[in-house]
This record gives C-alpha cells, structure tokens and sequence, in this order.
C-alpha cells in the first residue's frame, strides 16, 4: 500500500515538473511582460533596466531553475500586473472556482443519476428517449452555446434568473467568502453550475442509463423481482449500486476538471473566480499568475487522481496495489 | 462570433417581450448605484501601478491629479490651482489648500514629491518614464502652497500628462503594505472607496467633503463583464445602467432595442498604417506611399468592416490634441492614379511587401488588416498579411522590425510633440526618440522641425509650430491614416441618467447625474 502510495507519488511530482517545464516555456515566446511593466511611452533603455531588473535578461535554463527553486519554496513570483504575489491572487479567486464546481459537481451527481434510473426503470417511455437525445446535446453542445442559451432563456427572456455576477456573498472565514447561504447567491449559482455541469450530467446519465439496463438484467436483479421487491428498492437497492463504482470514480476524476475547465463558464457569466482571472492574466502576459494557476490546477487534478486511485482499490477488492 | 450573431438578436427579441416589467422607484432613486459595465477590470487599487485605461478611469473617482480633463479633454485645475512654465526645466504649481484625503489626512506638497518620487520605481509603476523626467519637487520661497517640479531634460508637454500621476496619500501609503495599498485606496477625489470584490465589483460613494462640491450620484459602481454577449445581457435585463465598449459587431442589435440609447462619441484613437521608409525599399519613394494610401478604400473599410463606427482621419492626433491641424487632407480613393503613380516610381508590375498588425488589440483590427491587402492587390501590390496576438506584435514594433504595419494611437499627453518623438522620430535608444517607430521610419527635415519646437515655451506659438510639424509629416505620408475609432455606450433609457461620455474614455462618475423628475 505505502509502496503504491509512494509510486503514485512519484508520477505525480514527474507530472508537474512537465506541466511547469511546458508552460515556462511557452511564456518564453509569447507576450513580453516588460512592455506592461514599462509602461507604452518606455524607451529601449528603460525596458532593459526593467528586463534586467526582473531577471529577464538571463538564460532560459537559469530562469527555470530560479522558478522551480521558489516554486519548492512556495513562492510563485509576483504578478507583474497586480504587483503582488500571483500565489495569493489565485487563492483568493479559487472559493469562488471550487463552489462553482461543486455546485455543479451536485447538480450532475443529483440529476444525472436519478434522470438515468428512471430512464433505465422505462426504456421504452417517451421520457427515456427524449432524455437520451438531450444527453446526446449535452455531451457535444460546447460549453458557451449552452451558457448563453441559459442566459437568453432565464435571464434576458423570462427574467427568472441574474445574468452574470456572484451574487451577494459572506465572509466565512480568511478570504473565503461564500454564496451558498444567501438567496441571491444561490440564484446567481444556478445558470453556471447547470452550464459547467452540462457535460457531465448529460455523461453521467448515459453511464447511469446503460448500467442500470444492464442491471437490470442481470441474475441477482431477477433473484430480487423474485423475492417479490418493488421497482424502486430493486433499482436503488440492487442495480444502481453496482453501477456506482463507475461512476463514483468519474466524480472523483472529474472534479478536479470542473475546476481547472471552468474559464470558458467562468468568463461567459463572470463568476470571479480563478479561471475568470486566467484569462485575463493570458491576455496581460502576467506570466507568474498563469504559472501559478497551472501548478495549482495540476496539484488539484493530479492529487484527486492519487485520492481516486487510492479510493478504487478499496472500493473495488478485486484492484491490487501492484 | 459566430454563435454570437445569433445569440444578440434573440437577446434582444427576448428583452422585448420581457419589457414593462421593469417599474423604476422614484422614492429610492438617490439609493440605487449607478452601475456601469466595464470590458476589463482594475488590476488593482494602487492608483499607480497601471497606466492602461481600465484601471485609470476607476482611480480618476477616487483619486485626483494636479490637474484634470472635463469630458472634452480639456486641462482644466484639480489638487493645484494653477500652473505655469517657469523656464525650459521649470513647471510651478500653485496648490489647492484645505483638501483632505479620505482619512482625514491633510493633503500637502510633501504627498505630491512623495507621489513623484514613487513612479521613478519601474517594480511599483509603468509611470517610471515620467517619473524619471522629474528631478526635483520643491516648494518656492518656503511657501508650502507653491511648488517648483524640475525636470531632468525640457519636457514642453509635462502638465499635460499628469491629470493620470494620481497623488497618494505619503503618510498612510508609508505606514501599509504594498498589498493593503493595492487593495484599499485612499485619495482626494470625488468618491470615496467602499469595496472591490476582485472580477466582481468596485463599489464607491460620494465624498460629501469634496472640494469642488459633493457629486449628485451618491452611489457608484463598476462591474465588470468580458464576454461580449454577457454584457449586453446584462444592459437588456436592466442589471446594469451604463454599457461601456459596446462592440461594433453587435451594436446594431442595441440600437434596435426600444429600452437602451446608444451614445456615441469619436474616438481619441487613430488607426493607420505605419511604413518604412528606407532607402532602397520601394516605400521609400513618396510617389510609391501616395500611391498605395490612394488606393486604399477607406470609406468602404468603415462601412463594411467598422459597420460604420469610425470616422475618416487624415492624421495621427485627433482635434483636442496640441498640434491637430484642420489644413490636413486626406488623398481621394483614387486606384487609377494609384495604378499611375506606381507605374512613375518604376513598380508597374507591384512588388511584394508584409502587413503586419494585431489582432486582438483594436476594433475589427485582423479584418481591416485583410481588407487592405485585398484592396491594394487591385493595383498590383501583393500583400502578405501577418495578423498576430498583440503580446507578440507589440515587441516588434519596440524593435522597430516592421516595414508596413497597422497601429492604432491616441496620446494620453493630449501633445502631438509626444506623439511625434514616439512615433515618428529617427529612432534614437538614448534620447529615448522613436520607441515605437515600428518601421525605423526617418525623415531628418522632420526631425530638425520637431527638434526646434521643443525649445518653445509660449505654449500657443509651440501649438502652431507642431501643427506645422503634423503638416510636414502628412505632407510625406509618414504613415497612411486609416480611420478614428468610435467610443460607443448603451445607457438605459428607463433609469434617468445623463451620460456624457469623456473623450478619454474614462467612467467618472462626478460627471453623471440623474434626470430630476
């Protein structure tokens, strides 16, 4: 156990050394923070006293080696923009981010397992195949046609829900601050979660669908009728339990996904968290913000995988930790 | 965009129908903040630590200059009274007493050499190139209230840029960190500062112990929203009261909407075309740069590809600027005097050249680029177009690698002389001339002209001198005017607001109010 721990371990830290070697490298050729720092009217030798400054002017290899060195050190540089430290601008978005995942995460869970019970439960209603042409839209609909067809419907049409915005949000502690406990929040949650979670609820709902069909027709499910159980408990009880596995596992994998892919969601309702400042900081060059944000996501994504890894092999007796 | 095309029009039929809904209450009118929507938010609240508009315009509420611009853009006095050019180096200031800062600090000449002496450092602002034109701030004859601001080198154009150096406050900016200083502002302005939930808002309220008088809109505040089709989402559910940049592609969608206004103003910026001019080169026959701005159908470009959201310019400064001359042309759309001049200067068969420019900086800036290509392959020249991100871009034209470029300028001095010693002038690294003469464009009867207006201290016969400059250099197409740009707002039409938008296009709100009813 310790010994795949540690491997897995291993990989991971393997992981991010590429992830931060790969995006050092591409701010190598793109953007020059410089010319934000200089200000627009800089000459050539203001720019080079800034460059030098910065230790912009040194090899690449030496750069890396000085980044990583802080990186270990947990300091990610600072943000050439906002000219403090990148680390704690990405912290102080991410509450934001991680509620608007989980919220989605829940949303998907909440309705893709029971939408895909009850369609399994009466696959040849009307009901079953209409859900199954919408998961169909759902998994290929990219993301910001479903955000702003959300919008246009809720918002702007039948004005039920808020267009864009967090919504009035409370201190819980430090800088989290949250709007799962405020109405206003919870309306402002509503479109991006279903957005974000799009993808995942239509994905879930086919996993659910087709393994509880095929539950269903299976020995023990049979053994179950037999013993003269109603649908429900045959379906909750029984089949959807063996589905589960699967599908706990893609929550798990998924999760760390809906945080480090909700830029586009974030950006199209201007929910204020850290994709949403991604973006932004690709467009202003602000090369140790992006970094930040990668190895931070990297670390989400690549941590969860270890915890779903780790969770698997017990859930499932028959995985050995080889 | 695509998506976006369908989506605006059903946002709009949708907003329709929805319309009525919304009753306005009187009785809480001077409650209710005004909320505008910004394309890009603030940065950060350290009113020095950006010089891009974004930030400015919401530090130019809290925090004030020594002086200011009304809307047109004209100088107009703010934490000094009055000023004038002592000498060559020499700018004297008489300042504003009894102001205070937002905590209750006095404001002084001491916060103004602190403010100074804080830009001079390129790690706290990209103001440092003016802060390291000044050498010393002092008051005169022991008067605190009368200050001299040396300058290093003569700087004719000095006043005129610092309604955008904010002073701070040296005692309460000493004592915080840079963080807390870059999270809470404190200043002299107009609106005091009550909360900024980062890509959420900045909200505001009036100074009632502003020295001008306290502003007429109490509560302010700034959202802002970077996709397009949210922010216009946000103007047709009534969520928002202001829209700023409204994009040209969609703003025919507003102007349909029975609710909003749209209010439009000419941009300070100018597009056009930069070229190089060295010897050898094709473009450096005037005959050759006559021929290819002859052939360029910019009325088309702005009908077609700015769906009319532009204006015809025919030199780089716009009119509030020191230097614009009225005299200047622009040259017909002419393709067969175009062909013609070609075929004189020895290129009847064209010749190959590179259009280089942003695409992600300007309005329409990757259209316009292939749009003048096309048209300019009509009389023979064949145009390769290179459209890139203008983080890659940018640090060319610091280079000053490219021969044929498309630029977009508007001089936040409000003085041609800066525009000129940037853009125009022979570049020289050491006297800081040409910084973003992307070409290298030289022109030494041009620059000896520049040269000696510099030495003019009469600010009205300097004014004509660098209007005769700005002839000069059109006179020999140092570069091809394109277009103005065009600052366009959509102002709710059921929230009773008067909007008049700046030429600088910043959102102060001192200058809005309600209709009284």
């Amino acid at each position: 156990m310790i010994a795949f721990v540690g491997r897995r371990a291993l990989q991971s830290i393997v992981v991010l050394a590429i992830v931060s070697f790969i995006s050092f490298l591409i701010f190598q050729y793109i953007g020059d923070p410089v010319l934000t720092m200089a200000g627009q009217f800089a000459t050539q030798a203001e720019q080079a006293q800034i460059r030098e400054a910065l230790g912009l002017d040194r090899p690449f290899y030496v750069q890396y080696a000085e980044f990583v060195g802080n990186a270990l050190r947990g300091n990610l540089g600072v943000s050439y923009v906002a000219r403090v430290p990148a680390l704690g601008l990405i912290l102080e978005r991410l509450p934001a981010s991680i509620e608007l995942a989980v919220a989605a995460e829940l949303l998907a869970v909440g309705l893709g397992v029971s939408l895909g019970s009850l369609a399994a439960a009466y696959p040849r209603s009307a009901f079953s195949k209409a859900t199954l042409t919408g998961s169909l839209l759902g998994v290929s609909v990219p993301t910001f046609i479903v955000g702003i067809a959300l919008i246009l419907v809720f918002a702007v049409g039948l004005g039920w829900l808020p267009p864009f915005g967090r919504g009035e949000v409370v201190p819980v502690f430090g800088s989290w601050r949250t709007g799962f406990v405020t109405a206003s929040g919870l309306q402002h949650l509503i479109l991006p979660a279903l957005t974000l979670g799009m993808f995942q609820l239509a994905l879930l709902f086919r996993l659910t669908r087709g393994g509880v069909i095929e539950a269903l027709q299976t020995d023990y499910v049979r053994t179950a009728r037999a013993k003269g159980l109603g649908p429900v408990r045959v379906i909750v009880k029984h089949a959807l339990r063996n589905v589960l596995i699967p599908v706990v596992t893609m929550i798990g994998l998924q999760f760390g996904q809906l945080i480090g892919f909700s830029l586009v969601t974030e950006t199209i309702f201007q929910w204020p968290g850290a994709g949403n400042l991604l973006l932004q900081s690709i467009f202003e060059s602000d090369f140790p913000v992006v970094a930040s944000y990668i190895i931070i996501v990297a670390l989400l994504v690549v941590g969860l995988n270890l915890l779903v890894d780790i969770a698997y092999a017990f859930l499932d007796p028959r995985i050995r930790y080889g | 965009m695509k998506p976006l095309a369908i989506a605006v029009p059903l946002i709009f039929a949708l907003s329709a129908l929805a319309a009525g809904g919304a009753v306005p209450s009187a009785a809480a009118a001077d409650e209710k903040p005004i909320i505008v929507g910004v394309g890009a938010a603030p940065q950060s609240m350290d009113p020095q630590s950006a010089d891009v508009d974004s930030n400015l315009s919401a530090m130019a509420n809290m925090f004030e200059g020594l002086v200011q611009r009304d809307t047109a853009g004209t100088l107009k006095p703010a934490l000094a009274t009055s000023w004038e050019r002592v000498d060559e180096l020499t700018w004297r200031f008489h300042l504003r007493q009894g102001v205070k800062f937002h905590n209750g600090n006095d404001f002084t000449w001491q916060d103004v050499k602190f403010s100074f002496d804080r830009i001079k450092n390129p790690q706290v602002s990209p103001f440092s190139n003016i802060g390291a034109l000044i050498a010393s701030v002092a008051p005169v004859n022991g008067d605190p209230w009368v200050i001299d601001v040396k300058t290093t080198q003569p700087v004719p154009f000095f006043v005129q840029m610092l309604h955008q150096i904010f002073i701070m406050d040296q005692k309460s900016t000493e004592q915080r960190s840079p963080g807390e200083v870059g999270q809470t502002p404190i200043g002299t302005g107009p609106y005091k500062f009550v909360e900024w939930v980062k890509g959420s808002y900045l909200k505001m309220t009036a100074n009632e112990h502003y020295w001008d008088k306290a502003p007429p809109v109490k509560n302010a505040e700034f959202r802002p929203i970077a996709e397009a089709s949210t922010r216009l989402a946000a103007i047709a559910s009534g969520e928002i009261d202001i829209l700023q940049d409204v994009p040209v592609s969609l703003a025919k969608a507003i102007e349909r909407n029975p609710q909003i206004e749209m209010i439009s103003r000419p941009a300070r910026r100018s597009i056009f075309l930069g070229l190089g001019n060295k010897p050898g080169t094709p473009t450096a026959d005037l005959r050759v740069r006559k021929a290819m701005a002859m052939a360029i159908d910019e009325p088309e470009i702005i009908q077609k590809v700015m769906f009319g959201h532009a204006s015809l310019c025919a030199q780089i400064p716009d009119p509030p600027t020191i230097g614009y001359s009225a005299d200047i042309k622009r040259l017909p759309y002419d393709p067969a005097e175009a062909k013609k001049l070609l075929t004189e200067a020895g290129y009847g068969n064209g010749f190959d050249i590179t259009l280089s420019g942003p695409n992600d900086r300007y309005v329409q800036d990757a259209q316009i680029e292939a749009t003048v290509a096309a048209q300019l392959s009509r009389i023979g020249i064949r145009v390769k177009v290179d459209s890139k991100p203008k983080a890659v871009f940018f640090p060319e034209i610091n280079q000053h690698k490219d021969n044929f470029y498309l630029i977009g300028w508007f001089d936040g001095s409000y003085d041609y002389g800066r525009t000129f010693r940037q853009l125009l002038h022979t570049v020289d690294e050491k006297a800081g001339f040409g910084a973003t003469n992307g070409s290298g464009y030289s022109n030494p009867e041009l620059d000896k002209m520049f040269a000696e207006t510099e030495k003019i201290i009469d600010p009205e016969k300097r004014a004509a001198a660098l209007a005769k400059l700005n002839e000069a250099a059109m006179a020999q197409l140092a570069v091809i005017p394109l277009h103005y740009q065009q600052d366009d707002y959509a102002v709710r039409k059921d929230h009773g607001i008067v909007f008049t938008p700046r030429s600088d296009t910043w959102i102060v709100f001192k200058d809005i109010s309600r209709k009284s009813s």
